[in-house]
C-alpha cells in the first residue's frame, strides 16, 4: 500500500498551477485565453478529487508547527477549491466584458492574469485553513488580500472598477494594520505565536499567580483589534462601509469570489485564533458580548439597507453583510465551557458551505443575464421567466435559499444558527434575527417578482453556454440536495469538530 | 535611566495612533497610504520589543516574532507595489489623488 499523501500536496499543486498559468500568459502567442480557464477548472477539479485521498499525518507536533492537516482544515480547503472552480466558470462568461475595459496592445493581452490570480487566492485560502501559527495566518491572509486588490481594480478603463479598487486597497490595508497590531499584542501578553502553544500555556497564565492574572486588558485589546480586522474581511457591521461600493464596482466574478472567499477566510481565521481564548471562561465572558453586538449590528444594517436597493450587485452586497450577521450569531453562541468549538464550529461550517453554493449560483446567473441585458439592476431581470425559464428557475432557487425557505440549504443553515442561539438563551439576538429574516424575504422576493410578474421590453431568449448550464444545474442540485439531506455533511463536520 | 518595554510600547502606540489618525483625517490617497505603512511599522517595533524583553526560561527570546517582522516588511513592500500601481492607474484615469473626487459609486 502506498504511503498516504499529505494534504500539503494540494497547496503545492495549486501554487504550481498558478505559476504555470503566469508563465503561459507571458509566452503564449495565442490571443484567446479561454483555454487557460478551462485548463485550470480541470486541474482544480482533479485537485478537489485528490483531496479525498489525502490523510493528515498524526505524528506531527502541532505546537512546534505552522501547518495543521486536521479534517476541518481539509473541509475548508474543499470549499476554497470548489468556489475557485465556479468563479473560473463565471470568468469564462465574463471575458468578453472584461476585454472592453483593459488596455492591451494585442488581442487577449492581460487576460491571463484574471485566470491566474484566483488560483493564487485559492492557494492562500487553503493555507489559511491549515494555519495554526499567527505567522502563517498573517502571510496567507495577505496573499488573499493582495490578490484581491489587483482583481477588484482589474478593469483599468472603467472608472468604477478603479474606484472600487482604491477603496478596497485603503480599507484592506487598514484592516491589515489592525490585524498586525492585534497579533503583536496577542504575542506580547502570551509570549507565543503558535495557537496550540497559546492554548497550552494560557490556563496557567490566567490562573492566580500567572503572568496574566488580574491584568487581561492587554490581551483583550489585542483580541479586539483582531476581531475588528476580521470584521473587515467578513463584512460585518460596523466595519462594512467598503462592501457595497466594492461589490458594485468590481468585475462580477471577483465580487462573487470576494463574498465567498473573503467571508470563509475571515471566519476560519476568527475561529482558529479565538478558539484557545474562548475556552477560558473569564475571557469568553468579555468577548462573546462583543461578538453578539457585531452580529446584531450586521443583521439589522445589512437586511434593512438591502430593502431599498435597485442594483442587484449592491443588494447582494447588503445581503452578504446580513449573512455575516447570522454567522457571527453562531460564533457568539459558543458555549463558554467548551474545550473546542463543537456545535458552533459545525453550524458555521455548514452555513458557510450553503452560503457558498447559493451565492455562487446567484452571481453565475447575474453574469449571464447582465451580459444579455447590458446591466445588473433588478429591472434587468424583468420577464426573465419568458426569456429563459431555466435561468429564472435557478435564480428562484437561489433567492429562496438566501431568504431561507424550507427544503433549501439556506433554511437548514439558519435553523442550525437559531437552534444554537436558543440553546444559549440569547433570546434578544433570536428576536432581532427573526425580524431580519422577514425583511430578507421582502427584498429577495422582489427579484423573484421581477422575473415572473413583470414584462420585459426585450423578449429575445438568452443563450447559455454548456459549461455554465452544467455548473448552474450542479449548484441548484447542491442547494436542494443539502436542504433535504443535510445529514451526510453534518456527520462529516461533527467528526471534524 | 534605561529603556524599558513600556518606552517601546509607548512609542509604538504613538506611531499607530498617528497612522490611524492620518488615515481618518488626511484627504490625499498617497498620504493615507503612507500612514497605513506607519501603522504596520509601529507593529514591527512593538513585536521586536515584546520579543526582546520577554526571554524564556532558557534565556532566549521567542524568535518567531522577530521572523514575523521580516514577513511584515516583505508583505508591506508587496502591498505598496500593488497599491501604488492602482493609485497611478486611478491618477491616469481621473487626474486626481483626492478622496473627495472618488465618488462615482454612491457611498
Amino acid at each position: 500500500m502506498p504511503a498516504p499523501l499529505s494534504p500539503i500536496t494540494l497547496e503545492i499543486i495549486v501554487l504550481l498551477l498558478g505559476i504555470f498559468l503566469l508563465l503561459s500568459e507571458s509566452f503564449s502567442k495565442s490571443g484567446d485565453k479561454s483555454w487557460m480557464a478551462r485548463f485550470s477548472i480541470f486541474a482544480l477539479a482533479v485537485t478537489f478529487a485528490w483531496s479525498f485521498f489525502t490523510t493528515g499525518d498524526a505524528g506531527v507536533d502541532l505546537a512546534s508547527s505552522f501547518y495543521s492537516a486536521d479534517p476541518s482544515a481539509l473541509f475548508y480547503k474543499r470549499i476554497a477549491l470548489l468556489s475557485t472552480i465556479f468563479v473560473l466558470v463565471m470568468s469564462l462568461d465574463y471575458l468578453p466584458t472584461l476585454r472592453q475595459f483593459i488596455p492591451g496592445s494585442t488581442v487577449g493581452a492581460g487576460e491571463g492574469e484574471f485566470i491566474a490570480l484566483p488560483v493564487f487566492t485559492c492557494a492562500g485560502l487553503m493555507f489559511m485553513a491549515s494555519a495554526v501559527d499567527l505567522l502563517l495566518v498573517f502571510v496567507s491572509l495577505e496573499l488573499v488580500t493582495i490578490s484581491f486588490y489587483i482583481l477588484v481594480a482589474y478593469m483599468r478603463r472603467q472608472s468604477t472598477s478603479l474606484e472600487a479598487g482604491v477603496k478596497y486597497l485603503i480599507l484592506g490595508a487598514l484592516s491589515t494594520g489592525f490585524l498586525v497590531y492585534g497579533i503583536t499584542w496577542i504575542f506580547g501578553v502570551t509570549g507565543e505565536t503558535n495557537l496550540i502553544r497559546i492554548a497550552q500555556v494560557l490556563p496557567a497564565q490566567l490562573a492566580p499567580g500567572g503572568r496574566l492574572a488580574g491584568s487581561e486588558s492587554g490581551l483583550l485589546f489585542g483580541l479586539c483589534l483582531f476581531i475588528a480586522a476580521c470584521g473587515f474581511k467578513v463584512a460585518a457591521a460596523p466595519f462594512q462601509f467598503w462592501v457595497p461600493d466594492v461589490y458594485q464596482g468590481a468585475p462580477t466574478p471577483v465580487t462573487a469570489f470576494l463574498s465567498v472567499g473573503s467571508k470563509a477566510a475571515g471566519f476560519i481565521v476568527l475561529m482558529r485564533v479565538l478558539e484557545p481564548f474562548l475556552s477560558q471562561a473569564s475571557i469568553a465572558a468579555k468577548l462573546l458580548p462583543i461578538l453578539g453586538i457585531l452580529a446584531a449590528a450586521s443583521l439589522i444594517y445589512g437586511n434593512l439597507a438591502a430593502m431599498v436597493q435597485d442594483n442587484l450587485k449592491r443588494l447582494l452586497a447588503y445581503s452578504s453583510i446580513g449573512h455575516a450577521g447570522y454567522l457571527l450569531l453562531a460564533l457568539a453562541c459558543v458555549a463558554p465551557t467548551d474545550s473546542s468549538f463543537g456545535h458552533s464550529g459545525v453550524t458555521i461550517s455548514f452555513y458557510l458551505a450553503g452560503y457558498m453554493i447559493m451565492t455562487l449560483l446567484s452571481f453565475t446567473i447575474l453574469i449571464v443575464v447582465a451580459k444579455h441585458s447590458k446591466g445588473d439592476d433588478i429591472s434587468h431581470f424583468n420577464g426573465l421567466s419568458k426569456r429563459s425559464p431555466f435561468l429564472a428557475f435557478a435564480m428562484l432557487v437561489a433567492m429562496m435559499s438566501l431568504a431561507g425557505v424550507p427544503l433549501t440549504v439556506g433554511f437548514y443553515g439558519k435553523f442550525l444558527v437559531f437552534a444554537s442561539a436558543v440553546q444559549q438563551q440569547q433570546f434578544l439576538l433570536v428576536g432581532i434575527s427573526l425580524i431580519t429574516v422577514a425583511a430578507g424575504f421582502y427584498y429577495y422576493l422582489r427579484v423573484v417578482g421581477a422575473m415572473y410578474w413583470k414584462d420585459s421590453s426585450d423578449e429575445a431568449p438568452i443563450r447559455v453556454s454548456l459549461l455554465t448550464k452544467f455548473s448552474i444545474a450542479l449548484l441548484v442540485f447542491g442547494v436542494v440536495y443539502l436542504g433535504i439531506f443535510p445529514q451526510p455533511i453534518l456527520n462529516m463536520l461533527s467528526s471534524a469538530w | 535611566m534605561s529603556l524599558t518595554l513600556n518606552h517601546y510600547l509607548f512609542a509604538s502606540g504613538l506611531l499607530f495612533s498617528i497612522g490611524f489618525a492620518g488615515v481618518l483625517l488626511r484627504r490625499n490617497i498617497l498620504t493615507i497610504f503612507m500612514c497605513l505603512e506607519l501603522m504596520l511599522n509601529s507593529a514591527n517595533l512593538s513585536l521586536v520589543a515584546f520579543s526582546r524583553f520577554n526571554v524564556g526560561p532558557e534565556g532566549l527570546p521567542n524568535y518567531n516574532a522577530q521572523i514575523l517582522v521580516f514577513f511584515i516588511i516583505t508583505v508591506a513592500a508587496a502591498e505598496v507595489a500593488v497599491g501604488l500601481a492602482i493609485i497611478v492607474a486611478l491618477f491616469r484615469a481621473r487626474q486626481t489623488t483626492h478622496v473627495e473626487d472618488i465618488s462615482t459609486l454612491k457611498f
